[in-house]
C-alpha cells in the first residue's frame, strides 16, 4: 500500500538551474569567464516548506510536516575563450520530513553541463547590453527514485535546455536581466510497471512534461565592483503533467508551476584575490503541486587562472 | 560568432531529435486477438457458483437461420462488417477475441482511480464515503484492497456464472454464427467455431456493467458507453447478429442480478464498523493479548480499513476460523526481537533490489491493488494459454474468489489479533512506503498473493513455479518496504496457501478441470 495514507505532495527539485543562488557563472547569469579562468564554487542551500499545492489546493500535511531539502553543490565554471565558457556541477540532496513515518532519503542528484555564449556585447553610451544562450544537459547522477514524492532528490530524466538571458548594465553599475528558458525531458523511470495519472499506464516509464523557466533581476555593484546585491523574481511552469488528486501522493509528471521572490549577494574580498562569497534566498508566491519553499543559500566561489 | 550561432543550432537539433525519441506510453495491455485453444463444448454442464445450474435462467429459443427476422439481421451484420470504418476496426481491436481481458483491465483501472484515502477535515477528523451520496467528497468508493478483491470476485463470479449459462444455451440451440451462415461475411476477429446464441461477448458486456456500475457507480455512464461499444463492436466484427447480442446481454443482466443480490447482504455494508465498535476491538484485544494495534498518521485515523471484513461472506473457505493463524509472538519475546533486528538491519542497509522489490508490489493508493496486480498477471497467462472466455472466467473467477476469501480471513486476523506495525513499536523507525491503516499480522500482500498463487498453479501447472516465486517475493516485499514482520509475511504467505487450497478444490469437481 505505498504511501497509504501519507499525502501528497510535491517536489521541489528543479534541476540544478532554478536552485542555483543568483551569482556569478552560473547559467542564468550574465558573467563570463575570461579565457582560461576557473572559477570554483560549494553552496550550500536549506530549503523547507509546510504547505504545499495539492492542485490548486493549499494545504498542510501532518504526515509530512515540514520537509526540509538540503542541497550541496559543487560547480566549476571555465573559460574556454572569452565568449564560450562551460559550466558543470553535481549536487548532493539530503531531504527529510519532520512529520510520518516515512524515511527521507540523501544522495547525488542530477549532474548538469552547460555551454554558455555571448551572443551580443554591445557598448550603448556608457552601458552595455549583452545577450547570452545557454545550452544545457543534466541527467540522473545515482540511483535515487523519483517516485518517492515529496522527499525524491529529482525528477530521473534527461533534461536538455536553452536559455537567453538578455542584460543591461548601467555605467555606475546598475543592471536589469531578463531570462527565459525551455526545459525539454526525457522519461523517467520508476519502480513500478503500472500507474495512474489521470488514466493507467503500463509501463515503468513516466512522461515527463517539458516547462518554461523565467526570471528577471534588478541589481547593482557596489564598493568598486566588489558587492553586487540583487533582488529576483522568477518562476517555472510545467507545459503538461497533471494535479496531484485529493489525498494522493505527488508523481514526477505532476504539472508544477510557481512563482518565488528572492534576493542575492555576492562579495569579492579585496585582500584575496579570486574569493567571494555568495548568499541569496527566495520564497514561493504562488505555486500548483509544488511546496511552498523557502529556500536560503550560501556559498563560497574562487576564481584564477589556469592558462 | 559563427560557430555559436552553429553550436545553438546544434543544441537545438540535438533536444528535437531527443524529444521525438520519447513513444507514446503503454496504456493498456497489448495483445492479439487468438483462437481459443479449446472450446469446452461441455461448459454448459459445470457447476455454477451461485446458480442452481447453467440452464437455470430462461431464454427465448433464437429465430430459424431460416426466418426473415434472421436473414435480416445476417444482412445488416453483412453490410456493417463490409463496411467497416477505421474507428469500428479499432473498437473490434480493443475489445478483441476475448474482451474479458479488456472488462478486467477496466475494473482494475477504476480500483485504481478509487482507491484514495480520505483527506482529513480542518479540524482534524475524517469523512468517510457514503454510497447512498457517492458523488460527495469523499468520492464512494475508496477502492482499498478489501474493496476491490471483493469487486473483482463478484465480477468474475458472475461472469464465469453468465458464460455457463451462455455456453448451455449455445449448445442447445447450435445456431452458427454469421460468418458460417453466410460464407460471405467478412469478419475482423478469428472465427471460433462457438455457436453464437446468445452472444458470449453481449453477457460479459451486460455482467460487466452490471457489476462494475454497482461497484462504483459514478461511473454508470461511462460503463455504459463502454458496454454499448463492446456489443457494437460484435457486429462489425461479423462475430454475431443482433438478436445473439439481445439475449446474451439480458443472460448476463439476469446472472449479474443474482450476485448482485448475494453483494447485498455479504456483511460488507458494515465492515466499516463506527468508532464505538472499533474501540471495542481494540480494548478487546489489549485484555486478550495485552497489545493493541494504532493507527499513527496525524491527525490518526480513528478506525482502520473494514474491521469487519472479517465478517464478509467467504466463497470457498468454510468460515475463518478453519484458516486463522495461530497468534504472532508478543512483543519484545525473544523471537519478536528477531524479527525487529532484522527490519532494522534491512532499513540500515537496504539495497538497490530490495528497494525496486518494494516498490514493484507496492500497490498502495492511487493502484489497482495487489489483487489488481494478481488480475494482471491472470490476464497475461489468460492470452498466453488461449483461453476461451469461459474458462478465462473460471480461471478469474476461482482466483478472485480465493483472493477475496484470502482477504477476509486475512482481515479476520488483523483486527482479532490487533497485532502493532513495526513502526507503531521500534521507536524511530521510518519506512519506504506509507503504512495502512490496519493491523499488522497477518500481511494481506502475503495472504492475497499466496492464494492467487496457489489457484494459478493449479489452473496452470505449467507456471505453478513462477506464480509461488511472485507471491514469495510479494511477502518479502513487505519486510523490505518495513510494513511488515517477517513472520507476518511468512505465516499470511501459509494462511494463503490454505485458502487457496479450499477454492482449488472446488475447482476440482465443478466439472471444468
Amino acid at each position: 500500500m505505498k504511501r497509504m495514507s501519507i499525502t501528497s505532495i510535491l517536489l521541489m527539485a528543479f534541476g540544478v538551474m532554478l536552485l542555483l543562488p543568483s551569482k556569478a557563472q552560473t547559467p542564468t547569469d550574465a558573467l563570463m569567464m575570461e579565457t582560461g579562468q576557473i572559477c570554483l564554487a560549494a553552496i550550500y542551500t536549506h530549503d523547507t516548506w509546510d504547505e504545499y499545492w495539492e492542485g490548486t489546493l493549499k494545504r498542510n500535511n501532518g504526515n509530512i510536516g515540514t520537509l526540509t531539502r538540503q542541497t550541496v553543490m559543487p560547480m566549476v565554471a571555465l573559460g574556454v575563450i572569452d565568449r564560450v565558457n562551460v559550466i558543470a556541477a553535481l549536487p548532493w540532496v539530503k531531504t527529510q520530513a519532520s512529520g510520518g513515518q516515512m524515511t527521507g532519503v540523501q544522495g547525488l542528484q542530477d549532474w548538469g553541463f552547460w555551454i554558455k555564449g555571448t551572443a551580443v556585447d554591445q557598448e550603448i553610451g556608457s552601458g552595455k547590453l549583452t545577450l547570452h544562450a545557454v545550452a544545457g544537459v543534466s541527467g540522473p547522477a545515482s540511483n535515487y527514485l523519483p517516485d518517492y514524492a515529496p522527499f525524491n532528490l529529482g525528477f530521473g530524466c534527461l533534461e536538455g535546455s536553452l536559455r537567453g538571458v538578455l542584460q543591461y548594465q548601467t555605467g555606475s553599475g546598475i543592471f536589469v536581466r531578463g531570462q527565459g528558458a525551455f526545459h525539454l525531458r526525457g522519461n523517467s523511470t520508476i519502480e513500478r510497471d503500472y500507474y495512474y495519472t489521470t488514466q493507467g499506464f503500463y509501463t515503468d516509464e513516466v512522461d515527463m512534461p517539458d516547462a518554461i523557466s523565467y526570471g528577471a533581476v534588478a541589481g547593482i555593484w557596489l564598493l568598486n565592483n566588489s558587492l553586487k546585491v540583487e533582488a529576483m523574481f522568477d518562476g517555472l511552469k510545467s507545459l503538461g503533467g497533471f494535479d496531484i488528486r485529493r489525498q494522493d501522493a505527488g508523481f514526477p509528471s505532476n504539472k508544477m508551476i510557481f512563482t518565488r521572490v528572492g534576493g542575492g549577494l555576492q562579495y569579492y574580498f579585496p585582500f584575496v584575490k579570486g574569493l567571494g562569497v555568495v548568499a541569496s534566498g527566495g520564497y514561493v508566491l504562488t505555486g500548483r503541486n509544488v511546496g511552498q519553499s523557502l529556500a536560503l543559500s550560501g556559498g563560497i566561489t574562487y576564481q584564477f587562472g589556469i592558462w | 560568432m559563427k560557430k555559436l550561432y552553429l553550436s545553438i543550432f546544434a543544441s537545438a537539433l540535438a533536444l528535437f531529435i531527443f524529444q521525438s525519441c520519447e513513444k507514446d506510453l503503454p496504456q493498456r495491455l497489448d495483445y492479439e486477438a487468438y483462437e481459443f485453444a479449446t472450446l469446452d463444448e461441455d461448459g454448459g454442464t459445470w457447476n455454477p457458483v451461485l446458480l442452481n445450474s447453467p440452464g437455470q435462467i430462461g431464454i427465448p429459443a433464437p429465430e430459424a437461420t431460416t426466418s426473415p427476422a434472421y436473414q435480416a439481421e445476417l444482412a445488416a451484420v453483412k453490410a456493417a462488417s463490409g463496411q467497416i470504418t477505421g474507428d469500428q476496426e479499432a473498437a473490434v481491436r480493443y475489445w478483441s477475441s476475448n474482451a474479458l481481458i479488456r472488462w478486467n483491465e477496466i475494473a482494475r483501472e477504476l480500483a485504481a482511480k478509487y482507491n484514495l484515502t480520505p483527506a482529513p477535515n480542518a479540524d482534524g477528523t475524517y469523512p468517510a464515503p457514503n454510497a447512498m451520496n457517492p458523488g460527495q467528497y469523499p468520492l464512494f468508493p475508496f477502492a482499498h484492497p478489501p474493496y476491490t478483491c471483493r469487486m473483482l470476485a463478484y465480477w468474475s463470479g458472475a461472469q464465469y456464472d453468465a458464460l455457463m449459462a451462455a455456453w448451455y444455451y449455445k449448445y442447445q440451440f447450435n445456431r452458427p454464427a454469421p460468418y458460417a451462415a453466410d460464407a460471405s461475411i467478412t469478419t475482423h476477429l478469428p472465427e471460433n467455431g462457438l455457436p453464437s446464441y446468445p452472444s458470449e461477448g453481449a453477457t460479459i458486456a451486460a455482467v460487466s456493467q452490471v457489476i462494475l456500475s454497482a461497484m462504483f457507480p459514478l461511473e454508470k455512464d461511462f460503463l455504459a458507453a463502454k458496454a454499448t461499444e463492446h456489443k457494437n463492436s460484435l457486429i462489425w466484427a461479423g462475430m454475431n447478429v443482433q438478436s445473439d447480442i439481445v439475449a446474451g446481454d439480458s443472460l448476463g443482466r439476469a446472472v449479474a442480478a443474482v450476485f448482485i443480490n448475494r453483494a447485498k447482504t455479504d456483511g460488507m455494508a458494515n465492515a466499516q464498523t463506527p468508532r464505538p465498535i472499533s474501540d471495542s476491538l481494540r480494548a478487546a484485544a489489549q485484555t486478550r493479548w495485552g497489545w493493541h494495534w494504532e493507527n499513527l498518521e496525524t491527525p490518526q485515523r480513528p478506525v482502520g480499513i473494514t474491521p469487519f471484513f472479517g465478517r464478509v461472506r467467504p466463497w470457498c473457505i468454510p468460515n475463518v476460523e478453519a484458516v486463522r493463524p495461530v497468534p504472532p509472538p508478543a512483543p519484545g519475546s525473544a523471537e519478536f526481537q528477531v524479527a525487529v533486528a532484522e527490519l532494522q538491519e534491512i532499513a540500515d542497509n537496504l539495497t538497490t533490489d530490495q528497494r525496486k522489490i518494494a516498490n514493484f508490489w507496492a500497490d498502495g493508493l492511487g493502484t489497482y491493488t495487489p489483487p489488481g496486480h494478481w488480475n494482471r498477471f491472470a490476464a497475461d497467462l489468460i492470452v498466453k494459454y488461449k483461453e476461451n472466455p469461459l474458462r478465462s472466467a473460471r480461471t478469474f473467477a476461482y482466483m478472485n474468489m480465493a483472493i477475496m476469501d484470502a482477504g477476509i480471513s486475512c482481515w479476520d486476523a488483523k483486527y482479532y489479533y490487533h497485532y502493532p506495525r513495526p513502526a507503531q513499536v521500534i521507536p524511530g523507525f521510518k519506512t519506504i512506503l506509507g503504512i495502512p491503516n490496519f493491523p499488522s499480522y497477518t500481511s494481506g500482500h502475503s495472504t492475497f498473493s499466496a492464494a492467487a498463487a496457489t489457484v494459478l498453479g493449479h489452473i496452470f501447472p505449467a507456471e505453478k513455479a513462477r506464480a509461488d516465486a511472485w507471491a514469495e517475493e510479494a511477502a518479502l516485499s513487505r519486510i523490505y518496504a518495513g510494513i511488515h514482520y517477517r513472520f507476518d509475511s511468512e505465516v499470511g504467505t501459509t494462511q494463503g496457501r490454505a485458502v487457496g487450497n479450499y477454492a482449488v478444490e472446488v475447482a476440482k469437481v465443478d466439472g471444468g478441470e
